[in-house]
Parts: structure tokens; sequence; C-alpha cells
């Protein structure tokens, strides 16, 4: 315990970053997941086919891969591009963007299916019944299919965040200094890994537990109306 | 010169793919009439009744409410699209449409249900929105359940409130695309009866149904529609008891 407290400000500065990148990533993943699914729900042919790719593509290889990928691939090719076109001289991308840019851009890719089922289940005659009181577009999506979708959305968000938390941990291989990087080098230094890492296994179980907590409060918000099964 | 008509439909075409649904109908709703159309399944009076308020854009055709058109265009892929979309939104918040599912906002309450169109599309003040909301849910028997969520109440409730919520638009023309028909028999009369309500208080109606006592005891007039086309149309009291045509003749046997 005492070696827990002589390491508590690597340990909650390790907590912090682990906080900070899975936030940042689930706003980017939002982003994504909301555009891929209004692109796979539009009429438009090239946007379908443009968010079919991507999520195919994204749900089908590792996260480390991608993420060792984007890391080590990605700044080489953005130099490569700026060398080439002379628009930009050398740019280092950090170990924190790379790994939020690219846990976001893959967790986007699953609330993508997340968000068009969610306004898939949505029923086809509530929007009519929008137009057909002359309301405009930006009402029935502000009114009629956002708070339907969250609320079809909220079970299926509850686990993709749970695991975009925990994917977090694979920046650690890219060098970002997160809750497993600190602990397990704090351990290792000590030679008491067992105790560091039992540790991280605790915050971790914290911050989802406290996750699971306020997305159920979510839940009941939004779960005006809804009969239960 | 006499007042234009409520409604009036010209020469309306509508195909879903190359099959072709609506060959071709007209029809005037003076302000006050109530129409029933009639009609076999497939016969296209559901498509016709949404080509209306543009739920399904016909191919061809002409739509005038009050003496004003609704301007449609042709757009580069020769599709026919609102050429106004504001035009058309303000048309169709003047034509309420109660649909044979419902289509209560199943997250809002009743009152939010009935509130929706006035406050957000209107632009009522929410005291007045409430108020009118209140008394149109007395009028339709629910003042009781103001409270609720659609899906706490049976079927006939939420037609009613479906009407209701239809009626808070104060529209020129009211559309009903087979209100009775998901709902149990024992709970058809209660929706009939705030229909006939309605009726007699002189609104303009176009009602698409099966209830063959509705349109021949309440419309000022039935049109039957048999494949895609009107067949026969007239006052109530001559087409029930004269039938002109075999078609005609051999759906009423059906039904009766």
């Amino acid at each position: 315990m005492n070696l827990l407290l002589e390491y508590q400000s690597q340990l909650i500065d390790g907590t912090i970053m682990t906080i900070k990148l899975a936030l940042t990533s689930l706003g980017i993943a939002l982003f994504f997941g909301l555009l891929g699914a209004w692109a796979k729900l539009s009429h438009n042919r090239l946007a379908q086919r443009l968010a079919g790719a991507y999520t195919t593509i994204v749900r089908g290889v590792p996260d480390l891969v991608l993420i060792l990928l984007v890391f080590f691939g990605g700044q080489v090719t953005l130099n490569n591009i700026g060398a080439a076109t002379g628009l930009w001289g050398y740019i280092e991308v950090s170990q924190f963007a790379a790994g939020a840019g690219t846990i976001g851009v893959i967790f986007g890719a699953y609330f993508t299916e997340t968000f068009r089922g969610a306004i898939m289940a949505i029923p086809r005659g509530q929007i009519e019944a929008g137009i057909s009181c002359g309301m405009r577009k930006s009402l029935i999506f502000r009114h009629i299919i956002w708070p339907q979708m969250i609320r079809f959305a909220l079970p299926g968000f509850t686990n993709n965040w749970l695991v975009q938390l925990k994917t977090t941990a694979l920046v650690s291989v890219i060098g970002l200094q997160d809750l497993v990087y600190n602990a397990f080098t704090a351990g290792r230094s000590t030679g008491q890994l067992f105790t560091f890492m039992a540790a991280a296994f605790v915050i971790y179980l914290l911050l989802t537990g406290i996750s699971d907590l306020l997305l159920r409060a979510v839940e009941r918000r939004y779960n005006r109306g809804m009969v239960r099964a | 010169m006499s007042a234009p008509a409520a409604l009036k439909v010209k020469d309306l075409h509508k195909s879903f793919g190359l099959h072709e649904v609506i060959k071709g109908v007209s029809l005037e709703a003076q302000k006050g009439e109530v129409i029933a159309i009639l009609g076999a399944s497939g016969s296209g009076k559901s498509t016709f009744l949404r080509c209306i308020n543009l739920l399904e854009t016909p191919n061809s055709g002409e739509v005038w409410l009050a003496g004003e058109q609704m301007r449609m265009t042709q757009n580069r892929r020769g599709e026919i699209v609102p050429q106004d979309l504001r035009q058309v939104e303000a048309m169709r918040a003047r034509l309420a449409m109660v649909f044979q599912g419902f289509n209560l906002w199943s997250h809002m309450t009743v009152m939010e249900n009935v509130m929706e169109g006035p406050l957000y599309v209107q632009g009522t003040p929410k005291a007045q929105a409430r108020e009118k909301a209140e008394a149109l849910l007395a009028k339709v028997g629910l003042s009781d359940r103001a409270d609720y969520y659609p899906a706490h109440l049976s079927g006939g409730q939420q037609q009613r409130v479906a009407i209701a919520r239809a009626l808070a638009m104060d529209p020129d023309v009211m559309l009903f695309d087979e209100p009775t028909s998901a709902l149990d028999p024992e709970l058809v009369g209660e929706v009939l009866g705030v229909m006939r309500d309605l009726a007699e208080e002189g609104r303009t109606m176009l009602v698409v149904t099966h209830e063959m006592g509705f349109a021949r005891d309440v419309s000022t007039r039935t049109v039957f529609l048999h494949q895609g086309e009107v067949c026969e149309e007239g006052p109530p009291a001559e087409l029930f008891s004269n039938p002109q045509t075999p078609e005609f003749q051999a759906f009423l046997s059906r039904m009766n």
C-alpha cells in the first residue's frame, strides 16, 4: 500500500490520461458514427459505398494493427506527401493524436451500426406524421428522430463505450503514458508488478462502474413512453 | 364567381416502377363536404390520399388547396419534385392527416403530441397551444389521458388523440387513411363517433374507409375507386341503392 502511495502521482496522471484519451476518442467516434449512419441511410450511392467500405475495413482489422499502422505508417506517409507536394514541412504525429484519432475512427465504425440500427427502429409512420403536419426536416430530426434514436442507441452505446474505454489501454504500445503504461513502468521498476497491475485493475473497474451508473441514469431519462417488453 | 373548391385534384397519376397505381383521378371537395373513398385493397385509394399531401410524389397531376396550386417541377434527373419545399410544407400544415396506424410520437405524452404542431410549426404561444390542446382532448373525450404516453392507451384512444393532433393544426381539409382498419371491432365506434361529429361541424374531410355504414350515413359524396380509376361517384343514397357498374355491385356484395 505504501508503495502505491509513493507512486500515486504516476497512477493519477495515467488515469487522467486514460480518461482524456477515452473522452477525446469518444467525441471523434460519435462524429464518425453519426456521419456513417447518415451516409448509410442516405439515398446517395457514393456516400453509402464509402460508409460501407469504412465499416467493413475498420471492423475487420485488429485495433492494435490499426494503431501501429497509423502511428508509425501515418507519420511517414504524411511527411512523404508533405515533401512531395511542398505543402508542409516535417510533421511529428503526437502519440495522443494518433491514439485518440485511431481509436475514434475505429469505434466510429461500431457507432455507425449502432446509430443506423437505432434510426431504423423508429417507426416510419411517426416521421410521416411529422411530414404531414408540415414540419421541416430539421424539426423532424430534432423532435422525433433524435430523442428516439438516443433511446434505441443507448444499450449499444453503453456497450461500445465500455469496450472503447478499455481499448485505450492499447496506446501504451506507442508510448503514450496512460494508466497501463504508468502502472507497468512502476511495477517493473519496483519489482511489484502484481501490486500495480491490481491497482490498474481496480481503477478500470471504477471507471467502467461509474460509466455504467451514469448511462443508466441517462437511459431512464430517455425511456419516457417506452413500454418494457 | 364562386369560391374555389377547398380541395381540387386534377388528373393525378402515380406509378410504382412500371405499375401504374393511379390512372388519372380527379376530385373536387367543396368546403364542408365529406367524401368517402371506397375501393378494394389495391385499388389505389390510400396511395391517392398520400399523393395529395405529397407523402408519395405523383408522376403527374395537380393539387389545389383553396385556389392555391402545389407547385411541382422536374429536377435534373427528370423526377417530379416540389418547386418550393416551404410552400409544400405550408400546404401540408393545412391538410391534416389521420393514419391507419395512428402514428403518435411515442416519446411524447398525449398533450405533447397535440401541442407539437401548433407550437413548433405554427409558432403558437405555449399557453394558447395548451389551452387549445385541452379543448381538443375534451372534444375527443380524452381529457383525463393528457399525461399518458401513447403506449398506455387503447387503439381507439390513440386514434382519437391522432384526430385531436390533426385538428390542432386548424386544417382546411382533413385526410383520413383507413382510420378504423387497425382497430379491434369494439373500438371502431368511438372513432367513427368523433368523425361523425366533425362532419356535422362542417369540416371538409376525405375519408378512405372500409366502413360502409359511415360512407352511407355520413358522407356527402362517395367515390368508388377501381384499379386506379374513379369507377362510380355520387351521393351515397343513390350510389348504394343503385350501383351502376358490375365492379361496384361486386364490391358491395363482398362487403355485406
